[in-house]
């Protein structure tokens, strides 16, 4: 089962080899990354059927490590494994990734960088790769980072301009302030277990209560920057400025999810603290509904996509939270193709209405039929209607949250999906209906809509496997529970009709205007996203770069001030201490320090004085050491 | 006897500078080949060493006679896996910075030779064990730097040298009387023979530490002895500035392993937290510092002050993961910032200016430049995968699981965000955008700049990716370190 290996290995190579090349070459080689990508998939089917039927193992069904360094009797391994979890993100992995590739194909065609595109692309799909397989921490962190180093080059792709040029900056540097985290949770996990790997960390170490909490808070810290949870999930919106299938695969489907996939990896971690998990649950909520209210404001597609997806895995985190890893992986797969789909339908929107701002669109599905269709099925996903694919996966995190007895949380889960179905709502009439405002709109080429379709496909019927893939996770996913889906499905199709209400009728009856100026504080929060962004610039961003200048002043007159007046007070009370100097030093130095004075003779020619009281300094110290030597030899 | 190959390693290039020297400024491309077949000549040693090297054996190819033998000085020559990685990194650096600098114009003779007779001076203080020696290398490396910052350097280079000489020799007089004291209560200035013996009072050890302390914090720097640094590095010419911070800055931290901590190992636990303080506050420092500078040469100096920050906390740690990664930063800061430097120097031949504002969008005129600097400057910001990230990890962890008071770990390890600040800012701003006024004209690299890159580039990648291809080296002088300490 090496084959195994060549599944990042394939374009990680793609990446190797387009990444060296000209610009010209790099272009016309982009079918090599698209081929590395389709060879991955066939392997990553090849390895999910091998893993077939899945469900609980001793061992992974393919284990292979080699040694990074030794450190005296520890040994740092990286290693890939492949169990069920890993085998299941594979495929999510791989099929977005290559739908995404195909789509780009079309979508990216005019780009004259379009080679460098595909090799970031390449190197990105290779490092959530290994990162599903990594059988360690150590790896899962570097892949990790190295996918930081994919977001940050691919959101900044037109760096000409300025706003993407700020977004990937904000994405690298709010993801590093998680990463601290990440980093000291591996600190404290190594003092504490001594190594990374799965099998010791998870299962052979016996884990405190206080040293689980610790390790489970910071690598939480982490996930919640990777995976955009609030308040760290500022970065994710801005991150827009990308090309939008760049978005659809790294911000929408794999890597925000990778947050999401290192609480499962370390979940009996954060099992044993308790604490965490509790935390875990309350970030998750907040999320989940602070996020929806403000995709339920704002009016660029795209922005709305992302704080759905920030949303969407603010439901991923409470289902952690509530204690069920299984169904946080199971709506990150879910999602994974509804949302990735969603964003690759908003890129033929844009493409066609040469807009991202909802209000300058309308009456799109006659003009587009094909991603309309595929667009509503990804929609209807979102909201959480039966059958399509985010309707079993969040009645599974309700279900959860019923058997725990998180009566409260379930309150509030239940109002970010009256939340999310507004706002999908609310996006869909106002792109899809209504009158058209564009002369001319053309519906995507061929090469962008199979790709879609096929998602739509998976998203329509993915959710019939929902117990099938609960068995080869080893956990059981039940079919739901008949008054607990009604419940959501209700909250749900009210959550729609008001969009309906307020945007999806002909005539006007909600003036959203009059509605905005009558509750203007609620609206300023929400349309200034919460502050946040202002308050990171005005309490961090401003405040450090004052910071800064005014260490470099301090620096400059403080520090090396002292510096400089040391050496003036040497000058002068060196010029005293000549006479001394002359009739005494030098005489006692004579033959012994002949070397050092004829060396100094050069160096006092530039500059007299000082050295001249530096060159006594030495002379003495030779003269002491000799003397010291005579003594002892005596 | 055996074949003395250290000693050929560390004199070959001084007969390479008298040789270079007498040929003369007249017949240049004389000068600059015979420098060059030299310094290769010395690298090829140095690998023939790295190739004959026993990763499981401590100290090895040891030359040792009696030099003056009334005192007890003898010609101790000899390397561990710690002094090998640096010895490789100090004749790497100079054959690349002999063919970086190959059309220097201003007295080639005289140019050729200091950077020659500095390799004898690095070379020599990574194998040197014995006291006596060791001090006269120290002193040496600093006259081919003066002259070579003095007569070759930018407007205000005379100053610069002259703070950079006085600054580094005042640190290493307390040196000088640290080795005194040394030798007159053990009657040896064989280091190895010190550590072994071991058993010196605390009191004692306390003293001697604060002065070795002084000599080697100068060199490292460590804040608030930095000052001389970024004055040292805008004014050097591109080579000395890669020689000056891949390899003199080590020379410090080398001190401390080599020397305070097998030596004196009571005193070094008793200042590890001092140390350890120092070393976050100089991390922190030194990225704000680095942010806040519109020079390109003196961001990159500043970032220095900060990672050698992180080769302090490791050695702090006295842990061997710490350790470890302090020599991993030693070595990774060497090539990358090497690669920096170069890069800084190649950008400013060209546009003439290292101001950051005035140079913008090279990615789209230079590509193969521009690509190269985004590489070197995510293996500065500690990017996974690639040689920075090694050792400050390695150094976090130690840290962490050492005796060190947590909240430093925690400065620390912001550090890691703040040096993502500066090199993206930097990278933003020069290489990212549309070209400036001052990039407009440029041409890209040639092979040859490119050649002189592409080693470092290999280096970043083959340790950033097998950590053990270095690691193996180090593991063994750091357990031994540890094991002088008495175990830790």
């Amino acid at each position: 089962m090496t084959y195994v290996l060549a599944i990042p290995a394939l374009p990680a190579l793609a990446f190797a080899v387009l990444a060296p090349l000209s610009r010209a070459t790099r272009n016309r080689l982009v079918p090599l990354a698209v081929a590395a990508a389709g060879g991955s998939l066939l392997l990553s089917i090849a390895a999910f059927a091998a893993v077939w039927p899945g469900g609980y193992a001793e061992e992974p069904a393919y284990h292979a490590s080699f040694v990074l360094a030794r450190i005296g009797e520890t040994a740092l391994s990286l290693g890939f494994q492949l169990e069920p979890a890993s085998a299941v993100m594979l495929l999510v992995v791989t099929v977005v990734g290559l739908a995404v590739q195909v789509y780009s194909l079309g979508y990216m065609h005019r780009e004259d960088r379009i080679g460098w595109y595909y090799a970031v692309l390449s190197l990105f799909t290779a490092a959530m790769l290994a990162l599903v397989l990594s059988d360690n921490f150590l790896g899962l962190f570097m892949s990790w980072e190295i996918m930081g180093l994919c977001s940050f080059l691919l959101i900044g792709f037109w760096h000409e301009q300025e706003a993407p040029r700020q977004a990937s900056m904000k994405a690298f540097l709010t993801t590093r302030v998680g990463d601290i985290g990440f980093m000291l949770g591996l600190a404290v996990m190594f003092a504490e277990v001594g190594a990374f790997d799965f099998a010791t960390v998870l299962y052979a170490h016996e884990w405190s209560a206080e040293a689980a909490t610790t390790v489970a808070l910071l690598l939480l810290f982490g996930a919640m920057g990777k995976s955009a949870q609030f308040p760290l999930h500022v970065w994710l919106p801005d991150a827009m400025a990308g090309p939008t299938p760049a978005s659809a695969l790294i911000h929408a489907a794999t890597m925000v999810a990778a947050g999401v996939f290192l609480v499962v990896r370390a979940f009996p971690v954060f099992e044993a603290s308790g604490v965490a998990l509790t935390v875990t649950l309350v970030v998750g909520l907040a999320t989940a509904i602070l996020a929806g209210l403000l995709a339920a404001v704002q009016h660029d597609i795209k922005k709305v996509l992302a704080y759905s997806t920030v949303s969407q895995l603010g439901f991923m985190f409470i289902a952690l939270g509530a204690g069920n890893a299984t169904a946080g992986l199971y709506h990150l797969v879910t999602h994974a193709y509804f949302k990735s789909l969603l964003f690759l339908g908003a890129g033929v929107i844009i493409h066609a209405a040469h807009t991202q701002d909802m209000r300058q669109m309308g009456g799109l599905a006659k003009r587009l039929p094909t991603t309309s269709i595929a667009f509503g099925a990804g929609a209807l996903a979102l909201a959480g209607i039966v059958p399509f694919s985010g309707f079993w996966s969040k009645d599974e995190i309700l279900t959860v949250l019923y058997h725990e007895h998180q009566y409260v949380a379930l309150g509030f889960a239940l109002v970010a999906v009256f939340v999310t179905a507004f706002y999908v709502a609310r996006l869909w009439f106002r792109v899809f209906t209504g009158p058209t405002q564009q002369a001319e709109l053309r519906e995507g080429h061929r090469s962008m809509l199979v790709p879609m379709v096929a998602l739509a496909a998976i998203t329509a019927v993915i959710g019939f496997f929902g117990p099938v893939l609960g068995d080869y996770l080893g956990y059981k996913i039940p079919w739901p529970d008949p008054l607990l889906a009604g419940t959501s499905t209700a909250v749900a199709v009210a959550g729609m009709v008001l969009g309906w209400f307020v945007y999806g009728r002909t005539t006007q009856v909600v003036n959203t205007r009059a509605l905005k100026q009558r509750y203007a504080n609620v609206y300023g929060v929400l349309a200034n996203k919460l502050y946040l962004d202002l308050t990171y610039e005005h309490f961090l961003v401003r405040p450090y770069i004052a910071a800064t200048h005014a260490l470099g002043r301090f620096d400059a007159h403080v520090v090396d001030g002292a510096v400089n007046g040391a050496a003036k007070l040497w000058v002068r009370m060196s010029d005293a201490g000549r006479a001394f100097d002359v009739t005494v030093i030098d005489g006692l130095v004579n033959g012994t320090a002949a070397v050092v004075k004829a060396a100094g003779a050069r160096v006092r020619a530039l500059q007299s004085g000082r050295v001249r009281g530096y060159q006594t300094l030495v002379a003495g110290a030779v003269v002491l050491l000799v003397i010291f030597i005579l003594v002892k030899g005596a | 006897m055996q074949f003395p190959l250290l000693t050929l390693i560390v004199f070959l290039p001084l007969l390479g500078a008298v040789a270079v020297a007498l040929l003369g400024d007249k017949r240049a491309s004389a000068v600059r080949m015979t420098a060059m077949v030299v310094a290769v000549v010395d690298l090829a040693l140095v690998a023939l060493l790295v190739a004959g090297f026993d990763t499981s054996a401590g100290m090895q190819f040891a030359e040792k006679v009696p030099w003056v033998p009334q005192v007890g000085i003898t010609y101790h020559l000899s390397v561990d896996g710690m002094s090998l990685s640096m010895l490789l990194l100090s004749a790497l650096l100079t054959v690349l910075a002999i063919v970086a600098s190959w059309r220097t114009e201003k007295k080639p003779a005289l140019w050729f030779s200091m950077l020659l007779l500095l390799e004898v001076g690095m070379n020599g203080v990574f194998v040197a064990m014995d006291f006596v020696l060791f001090y006269v290398f120290w002193e040496l490396v600093l006259v081919p730097m003066y002259f070579l910052i003095g007569t070759w350097g930018g407007p205000r280079r005379e100053y610069a040298a002259i703070k950079f000489f006085l600054y580094t020799l005042l640190g290493s007089v307390f040196m000088l009387v640290g080795i005194i004291a040394l030798y007159l209560q053990t009657g040896t200035f064989d280091m190895l023979v010190m550590a072994e013996a071991g058993g010196l009072p605390a009191n004692f050890q306390w003293w001697v530490f604060a002065a070795f302390f002084l000599g080697f914090a100068v060199k490292v720097p460590v804040f608030p002895l930095h000052t001389w640094l970024p004055d040292a590095h805008v004014e050097a010419p591109t080579a000395a500035s890669v020689l000056l911070a891949g390899i003199l800055l080590k020379m410090g931290s080398y001190g401390f392993l080599r020397i305070s901590l097998p030596i004196l190992p009571d005193a070094a636990r008793e200042w590890s937290g001092f140390i350890a303080a120092l070393a976050a506050v100089s991390i922190v420092y030194g990225a704000a510092l680095a942010f806040a500078q519109t020079d390109m040469k003196k961001l990159v100096a500043y970032s220095s002050v900060s990672h050698m920050g992180f080769v302090m906390l490791g050695i702090a740690s006295l842990t061997p993961a710490g350790l470890n990664g302090a020599v991993a930063v030693m070595f990774s800061h060497g090539v990358v910032t090497g690669m920096l430097f170069f890069l800084v120097g190649m950008v400013y031949e060209r546009t003439h200016t290292r101001t950051i504002s005035e140079v913008s969008g090279l990615s789209s005129k230079v590509p193969v430049a521009a690509g190269l600097l985004a590489f070197a400057s995510f293996a500065s910001l500690g990017l996974p995968g690639l040689s920075g990230f090694v050792g400050e990890f390695l150094s976090l962890l130690g840290a962490w699981s050492s005796h060190l008071w947590p909240g430093w770990v925690i400065i620390s390890a912001a550090g890691v965000l703040l040096a993502a600040a500066y090199m993206l800012w930097l990278v933003q701003r020069v290489v990212l955008g549309t070209p400036s006024e001052a990039v407009a004209p440029i041409g890209d690299l040639t092979r040859t700049e490119v050649a002189v890159l592409m080693p470092l580039v290999a280096l970043t990648l083959i340790v950033g990716v097998y950590w053990d291809s270095l690691l193996r080296f180090t593991d063994g002088p750091v357990q031994t370190i540890l094991a002088l300490m008495g175990g830790i």
